[in-house]
């Protein structure tokens, strides 16, 4: 269920360059970190920036000790370049923490899949599977353009039983999509029951749609247009197959695959 | 907060303070109750409710624009029936203490008499005709921009009702007190002013509208002095209590409506970005109220010294 929500202005804490167009910001921000679940999303407002709406950004990693917030994005447009730009010490209005996160079951082994900057929200949920859980660690697959995206291992490394790229150019790892790198997983790791992904719809519907064949557990994280985050301006509602209509923001963003792509 | 200061009575309507959560922004107030405390809000106006349910429009609904948004969400809602069953006891239960004012449309005239006997219930203060939706083909904007259609579905309305009865207009319309005169003279209550600007975004990579629907509304900072202007001048055409929005994120925003002639105001678009935003402004005009020694916000409407 949807926890509390909150407002709070926090101070940026480092913003890195972790390739040419992804930075990694960290946020001190305490009182929504202590709240935040794998899988669930803030919405920031840059207070000296140009642009009007906050935007929503999945909780890559928290520190609960420090009250620290890890956010990995694309500078994709005006916004995140202004992001881009903050130094140490200035002020971020973060508000949440926002939507549904993963569910979590003890019983077997996750694949976790992510795409592009969709693996962000990975980082966290495979810290809770791979090093606060009891469970066998996480096998994670990560779809990436190429050679120079794999700052990623040193988020992940650490909570995962064994790390797999994909590169769209062939650069490093498997040349593909992450898809294509799934049923040699599965072979090797037969004790996997549970997929969640976080990536470009045409990723998160494939894999659905083979998690769902081979009778998988699988939770998808979706992204769309939002204005609010919290279920007012229904910018981001869709219609799920059972016909009952969805609102990204407070519904999901996890979902059940089947819901969305079954 | 002195709540004396800022105790309104709007056409009828008693609120705790002059400033109002704007329909379709503020979804039915509940949604708020983490962010502010919902006795300070001076009314939850509700999202958009219709005679049926609706999906609302296909494709992208939300696009930033310079100091504001626009948005073609197309009266998403689950319907008068699902409203009146599951929606407003939950609203009296988690705020029985704030003025809740319902917003509804139609598609033809007969509609709008239906939806005001429907919503003519306890814990419904007020009701909010909405005839100026720019993103929905039937109803809607069809009577906003029509004096005769505004004034027939006003007339439509007061006769199915006990309440006091608002009507939201449309700044889609070359002269807006026309329309204010029709819908006062068919017997509206109070009018509000204004509904989005229709606007439209193109993605010069596509080639194509970024919005699903075409057009959108406007709404957010970027409209505010011409909701200011429309304000001061319908503010001059009728006598009935206007209701002014559009672009309010500051005290001082709020208090240039009031100046111009807005006896309440709402806050829209800025509750997505600061969900604190409706309480923050009534305690920032409460502020200026102390300040110069004014004892009710009453005193600052149509106060605007021209020569």
């Amino acid at each position: 269920m949807a926890t509390k929500k909150l407002v709070e202005t926090g101070n940026v804490i480092s913003n890195e360059e972790l390739s040419a167009d992804v930075n990694a910001m960290v946020l001190e921000c305490p009182k929504v970190v202590e709240l935040a679940q794998p899988g669930q999303f803030v919405m920031i407002k840059n207070e000296m920036g140009s642009t009007y709406l906050r935007r929503p950004f999945g909780v890559a990693d928290v520190d609960k000790e420090k009250g620290l917030l890890l956010l990995i994005y694309r500078k994709a447009g005006k916004g995140t370049n202004e992001l881009s730009m903050l130094e140490e010490g200035a002020p971020i209005s973060v508000e949440g923490p926002l939507g549904n996160g993963f569910s979590f079951d003890n019983d077997g082994r996750t694949l976790l899949v992510g795409g592009g900057v969709g693996i962000a929200p990975i980082i966290y949920t495979a810290r809770k599977l791979g090093a606060e859980m009891a469970g066998p660690k996480p096998i994670i697959l990560l779809g990436v353009r190429n050679h120079k995206e794999l700052f990623w291992s040193d988020f992940l490394e650490d909570f995962s039983q064994k790390l797999v790229y994909t590169t769209d150019d062939g650069s490093y790892g498997r040349k593909g999509f992450a898809i294509d790198a799934i049923p040699d997983i599965l072979k090797a790791y037969p004790d996997i029951k549970h997929i969640k992904v976080c990536g470009p719809t045409i990723m998160m519907k494939g894999i659905a749609e083979l998690a769902i064949k081979q009778g998988l557990e699988c939770e998808v994280s979706l992204e769309k247009r939002m204005a609010c985050g919290f279920g007012v301006c229904l910018g981001c509602t869709f219609e799920g197959k059972s016909g009952k209509r969805w609102k990204v923001c407070g519904d999901g963003p996890v979902f059940d695959a089947e819901e969305v792509f079954g | 907060m002195d709540m004396q200061r800022l105790a309104t009575d709007f056409a009828g309507i008693k609120m705790a303070t002059p400033v109002m959560g704007a329909s379709g922004t503020f979804g039915f107030g509940v949604e708020y109750s983490d962010f502010l405390d919902l006795n300070h809000v001076g009314a939850i106006i509700s999202k958009g409710i219709t005679p049926l349910p609706r999906a609302g429009n296909d494709g992208v609904r939300i696009a930033e624009t310079p100091s504001g948004m626009l948005n073609c969400i197309g009266l998403e809602n689950p319907g008068i029936d699902v409203f009146l069953r599951d929606i407003l006891p939950k609203v009296r239960k988690t705020a029985p203490g704030t003025t809740f004012i319902a917003n509804f449309s139609g598609s033809s005239v007969e509609d709008y008499g239906m939806m005001a006997e429907k919503l003519d219930v306890d814990g419904v203060d007020g009701i909010e005709v909405n005839i100026s939706c720019p993103n929905v083909k039937e109803g809607g904007i069809v009577f906003g921009t029509d004096p005769k259609a505004a004034a027939a579905v006003t007339e439509m309305v007061k006769t199915h009702t006990s309440k006091p009865v608002i009507v939201k207009l449309s700044p889609n319309v070359t002269d807006i007190t026309v329309m204010a005169k029709a819908v006062e003279a068919a017997g509206a209550d109070a009018v509000a002013l204004i509904n989005t600007l229709t606007g439209m975004v193109i993605d010069i990579n596509s080639w194509k509208p970024l919005l699903g629907n075409v057009t959108g509304g406007l709404s957010g900072p970027a409209v505010k002095p011409i909701a200011v202007r429309m304000v001061y001048q319908v503010a001059n055409a009728v006598k009935i209590p206007i209701l002014g929005l559009g672009g309010i994120a500051t005290a001082e925003d709020a208090i240039e409506f009031l100046l111009a002639g807005a006896s309440a105001v709402a806050v829209g678009a800025e509750n997505f970005v600061h969900p604190d935003a409706v309480v923050k402004v009534a305690e920032g005009i409460d502020t200026y109220l102390e300040k110069r020694g004014l004892k009710n916000v009453s005193e600052l409407v149509g106060k605007v010294k021209i020569n």
